[in-house]
């Protein structure tokens, strides 16, 4: 009987399989392998041969089913499936994706999970940048598994940036806190103007930036009066700043930066801190983690001096003068200090006690006796050359550090509690959990309804990261100062401007979060976050400070939404021209969560657009050609629709178009702007607010979009089309509650998908 | 455009010690690599002659080196079969390698790395790598031979006191490497302990982690050996370079690569031209990268060429001065293969064939312009391999091997 009965099941199975599998094979054979198939081979895509082998490659496989549901392919011009027919291969293609999960490849942390991680644990606030590498950036994300390479260089890297921390952290003598005061005659400028020149000038009381060369200008300290023993930071530490420094001739607030490199040579500047400095303000204080051989220079950021070009001695503009400044550090708060404690709770501790204690504080999770003996060894090692016990619980932090079971997170098939919590806390905080969460993810609390966790982790401070390094690579906020604006084209647009730009982005974000506000305006909204600056910039009613406020705008204003920021039309624009396909590619991307690759055939050949003086001109010539076409019909309208924003994201009527004649001298000609385009379905956009109109009409589509991208940001993976039910019903929720940002993020989170590898 | 004079590298001169002092350099002078990768490529119809064979008239781009050629081959038309399924800039990763892994983000050994297998051992660094420019992800072009990205490094600044620096705490640093080795073995321990409990995906992943950890060991053991010798001391001063100026960033680059090799601190240097946005002349309307993107515009080739003709002016005077050096008995330049060439064909057109490549070399019999199509660029990095001792009958896609020193 036994074999009989396992013959017939295997058969059945067999049998709708082969039936499902000859039902695509003759939709392909109809419609697509005169295409792709043995003749030709558009686009490198065959699909004649065994269904099986097409299915080998997912990303082909996903790409057939919407392009066949898209209805982009058969193309236009070729004889068409019926409605049924179509519906019918996009079932059965649908069901074979759905059957294979999208893999979900180990992870490492990222440079900044590692840094806000060894926070949380603590409490130093380590700046990484110059001991680990910068992460790989995937299709949007540097959290994807998929791309964290390791090399020989990141493991060095890792022992290297260990050993640092556990130096720091765990060291043998208590640091000596030390005093410095600074005064007129310790202050200095860069090499080309130490005592003054370029518009900045010192005098008797203090030292005068004007920032009238900005990539010079800046302020830097020797420790002895008129001499040139810089002021070099003897010790990594915690340091309190009081500056006592005001603004001349200014009827605003003003910006100081704070950066670190030799400031006579101003080019290899790291900003690490902008300090708004409100209107009539006397100074201030700040505290900041500085490292051995750390230099401090003071930059005046908002500074509007003219640039290049005019009459240094004849500015007669806003400047900063700096009198005095007092260092303090490190800044010890009590010794032992709470991370010595935390490591070291006990005076003497065993070579095991110490691994488990230390693995379990790293990780929450403990190490395996299998795992644990080789650390064993490297503490008994030490301990019997005779080092003291914080000897010993260095070596051992600094191979915890270095090992898998740090540098990799533990992610099962399905997720233990504790696992789910690092899940959720590495999504909104970027960073470990706390005791809380832990404990939710524990008792399974969290796993039956997290909505309490996530509404707790969403209101604290950590959650900020998330908005930072979420919105950071979602948006591109980073690249917004990629092109410093030419002067001599954009006077009015200055350092702190760019640098609103690229904060505007991230405070709408925070506000629709925590408002509980509708994700519709990431599309359009009767209202912008702006500061003072960029309130001016839009020309909108005065905003004072720093601060980002919601504005409401005049119901004649194009602005309002992702699309109308002027960071967003920055970005994508180069020196002096717009790039239409960069904004309209940018929109698929972000907004769509399209992935847009050349196909692999395609050889770019870039048509000769000698003759041509706009954009648009140059692109209709792309568009003859029928392998850009396919895509291009897609992003060439989205850009276009917003030519009438320059390269700085004002709103223009014409092209200037600008040719450099000599270093000061530019040659502007007008040309007229066209941006009438069609959409792929026949929609026409000619300007921003028809473009927004178009992307409110596919709302839906764009907000599971953007859902997507907050799915793959929290899972590490690129969202495939086996999501679709997992981001359908996200969207649904969030409908439920008027498409409330936070709503998605506590439906994203509740999801069991959420709670999988 | 040439603040700079036009050889700022006239300037260095070794002080001590001297190689042969310590008896480092072996009887026969070893044999060193330079390679030069520009990924924007160069503007091909100024560079390639009209006629094939010996260079009679040079077009103005390959003139500047016109001091070399005798001892120049140079190749057009080349091709990188195995690199064509990417976009962008990514597929430049590859140019080394003549392979390109687009899902894996892996590759396959490059050609300098292959050369220093070979004979990385005997100096202090098996290999020095130049990044293009800051935090550019598809400009890895290095590749050991596992497959993973080789450090590089991205800052002349960095490069020097990484050759030059004096360590001041020997003793404490031979703890400290005594130490890591001891750490490596435990983390190769549980990465090893933790792999079995993973499923295949994860496993390859953890393989990465492995291998880098055993070359971290060898890299370590080195650093133990070398941690006792002195670095080289050299009368050059890196101070004042543009980072933002092609030229000023060029002849710097150049400089240390020649540095590094004269004072016997490596004998395989890889160096890439920069391309970054806002990479250009400081007067200068338009980037570098801007401008390769010409759109056949004439007033941007114009420019364009100008920075062209800035680079190559400065690879001629790196080459010089490798003529100039004496190392032990011969010049650097007779010691040293250098080739020269880019990712692209035209970074205009944005294509990975079509490429050229430079191979300068003493010891070659015949020189001249050799006009290919379709040949993979293996062949030659295979008959470079080959000229170096390497046994090999095969490298990336090749399907025969030039012989360079004909």
């Amino acid at each position: 009987m036994r074999p009989g009965w396992m013959t017939l099941l295997l058969c059945c199975a067999l049998c709708g399989g082969a039936q499902a599998e000859s039902a695509l094979k003759d939709f392909f054979t109809q419609h697509c392998v005169k295409c792709h198939g043995p003749k030709k081979q558009k686009g490198k895509v065959r699909l004649d041969g065994a269904i099986d082998r097409l299915f080998a490659d997912a990303q082909l496989a996903e790409t057939l089913v919407s392009v066949i549901e898209d209805g982009e392919m058969p193309p236009k011009e070729a004889p068409q499936p019926t409605a049924a027919a179509r519906a019918n291969a996009v079932k059965l293609l649908t069901r074979r994706i759905l059957a294979s999960r999208p893999a979900n490849p180990i992870k490492r942390l990222t440079r900044a999970e590692y840094a806000n991680t060894l926070y949380d644990l603590f409490g130093v606030d380590f700046d990484f940048n110059d001991l680990l590498p910068p992460d790989h950036v995937e299709a949007g994300f540097d959290k994807f598994g998929e791309s964290h390479l390791m090399s020989p260089h990141q493991v060095m890297a890792y022992l290297k940036t260990a050993r640092f921390v556990a130096e720091h952290l765990l060291p043998d003598a208590k640091p000596e806190t030390r005093t410095w005061e600074f005064e007129a005659p310790h202050f200095h400028g860069s090499k080309n103007f130490a005592v003054g020149g370029g518009g900045d000038y010192r005098d008797g009381d203090g030292y005068v930036l004007t920032g009238f060369r900005p990539y010079r200008s800046n302020v830097h300290f020797s420790t002895d009066p008129d001499g040139y023993e810089r002021f070099i930071v003897p010790a990594f530490g915690l340091y309190r700043l009081e500056v006592q420094a005001h603004s001349v001739k200014s009827n605003e607030g003003e910006v100081i930066g704070i950066n670190l490199g030799d400031g006579r040579h101003p080019t290899t500047f790291r900003n690490i801190r902008r300090v708004p400095m409100p209107h009539g303000a006397k100074g201030f204080t700040t505290e900041l983690i500085l490292k051995a051989g750390d230099q401090l220079a003071f930059t005046f950021d908002s500074a509007r001096a003219p640039g290049r070009g005019g009459d240094p001695r004849k500015y007669k503009g806003p400047r900063m003068r700096f009198t005095h400044l007092k260092v303090t550090g490190p800044l010890i708060e009590a010794w032992p200090t709470t991370a010595m404690r935390d490591i070291l709770p006990k005076p003497k501790m065993t070579p095991a006690e110490l691994v488990d204690h230390i693995a379990l504080l790293l990780t929450q999770r403990p190490l395996l006796a299998k795992d644990r003996a080789a650390f064993v060894k490297v503490a008994r090692r030490q301990q019997k050359s005779g080092a003291s016990t914080m000897a010993t619980a260095r070596n051992v932090l600094i191979a915890l550090l270095t090992s898998p079971h740090f540098i990799y997170k533990s992610e099962s098939p399905d997720l233990t509690g504790v696992e789910l919590a690092h899940r959720l806390s590495y999504f909104l905080w970027n960073s470990v959990p706390d005791a809380e969460l832990l404990a939710a993810g524990k008792s399974g609390a969290l796993a039956k309804d997290p909505s309490a966790q996530v509404d707790r982790l969403l209101a604290d401070k950590k959650a900020d990261r998330f908005i930072d390094d979420y919105t950071r690579q979602w948006l591109q906020r980073d690249k917004v100062d990629d092109f410093g604006p030419d002067v001599r084209v954009y006077k009015d647009v200055r350092r702190m401007t760019v640098d609103s730009m690229g904060r505007e982005g991230r405070e709408l974000f925070a506000h629709l979060l925590k408002n509980d506000l509708s994700m519709e305006h990431f599309i359009d909204s009767d209202f912008v976050m702006v500061n003072d600056r960029l309130a001016r910039f839009y020309g909108l009613p005065k905003v004072k400070g720093d601060d980002f406020v919601p504005a409401k705008l005049p119901a004649d204003s194009e602005r309002g939404g992702l699309v109308a920021q002027a960071g967003f039309l920055k970005l994508t624009s180069t020196d002096f021209t717009t790039s239409p396909i960069h904004r309209g590619s940018w929109i698929l991307k972000n907004l769509y969560n399209e992935k847009i690759d050349p196909p692999a055939d395609v050889v770019i050949n870039e048509p000769d657009i000698r003759g041509t003086t706009t954009v648009r001109e140059a692109l209709l010539k792309h568009q003859q050609f029928a392998s850009c076409a396919r895509c291009h019909s897609k992003i060439d309208p989205l850009g276009f629709a917003l030519e009438y924003y320059d390269p700085v994201g004002r709103k223009r009527s014409e092209y200037r178009h600008v040719e450099v004649v000599s270093t000061k001298k530019l040659k502007f000609t007008k040309v007229p702007i066209d941006a009438t385009m069609k959409l792929p379905d026949g929609r026409e956009v000619r300007d921003l607010p028809t473009l927004k109109a178009a992307l409110m009409a596919d709302q839906e589509k764009v907000l599971k979009g953007i859902i997507g991208k907050l799915i793959s940001y929290a899972l590490g993976r690129e969202t495939t089309w086996a999501d679709r039910s997992y981001i359908d019903s996200v969207y649904k929720t969030s409908k439920g509650r008027n498409h409330s940002l936070r709503a998605a993020i506590e439906a994203i989170v509740a999801h069991p998908e959420f709670g999988r590898k | 455009m040439q603040r700079r004079t036009f050889l700022k590298g006239a300037g260095v001169a070794l002080l001590l010690p001297r190689l042969e002092s310590l008896g480092q350099v072996a009887k026969q002078s070893p044999r060193r690599l330079l390679t030069i990768v520009n990924h924007l490529s160069f503007y091909q119809p100024e560079l390639l002659p009209k006629a094939t064979g010996a260079i009679k008239e040079p077009p103005p781009l390959l003139a500047n080196l016109s001091d070399h050629f005798e001892h120049l081959k140079m190749y057009s038309g080349l091709n990188n079969p195995a690199v064509q399924n990417g976009f962008g800039h990514t597929p430049c990763v590859g140019i080394l390698s003549g392979y390109f892994n687009k899902l894996h983000r892996k590759n396959r050994i490059s050609i300098d790395q292959a050369v220093a297998d070979n004979m990385g051992e005997e100096t202090r660094f098996r290999s020095l790598v130049f990044q293009a420019g800051e935090n550019l992800n598809f400009s890895q072009i290095s590749w050991d031979k596992h497959g993973l990205p080789v450090q590089q490094i991205d800052s002349p600044r960095k490069i020097f006191n990484l050759l030059f620096q004096v360590n001041e705490n020997e003793k404490v640093q031979q703890q400290i490497l005594a130490e890591d080795r001891s750490i490596l073995d435990a983390v190769l321990a549980q990465a090893k302990s933790m792999e079995k409990r993973l499923n295949a995906t994860d496993r390859a992943k953890m393989d990465e982690y492995l291998s880098s950890v055993r070359d971290a060991e060898k890299t370590v053991r080195k650093q133990a050996r070398w941690s006792g010798r002195p670095k080289p001391k050299v009368d050059y001063e890196i101070e004042a370079f543009d980072r933002k100026s092609v030229d000023d960033y060029v002849g710097t680059l150049l400089d240390l690569a020649v540095l590094a090799l004269e004072t016997d601190s490596t004998r395989a240097v890889t160096v890439q031209i920069p391309f970054w946005e806002g990479f250009k002349e400081p007067d200068m309307g338009g980037n570098y990268h801007d401008l390769s993107h010409h759109g056949k515009k004439p007033e941007k080739i114009e420019k364009l060429l100008l920075l062209e003709h800035g680079i190559l002016k400065r690879i001629s005077a790196a080459l010089s001065t490798m003529k100039e050096r004496k190392v032990g008995s011969s010049s650097l330049f007779d010691q040293t293969t250098t080739l020269l060439t880019a990712s692209m064909g035209s970074a205009n057109a944005h294509n990975f064939d079509d490429l050229p490549a430079l191979v300068f070399d003493r010891r070659m019999k015949s020189s001249g312009y050799w006009r290919k199509k379709d040949v993979p660029m293996s062949n030659l990095y295979l008959g470079l391999l080959q000229h170096f001792g390497v046994e090999r009958n095969h490298f990336g896609e090749s399907n025969g091997a030039f012989d360079l020193l004909a």
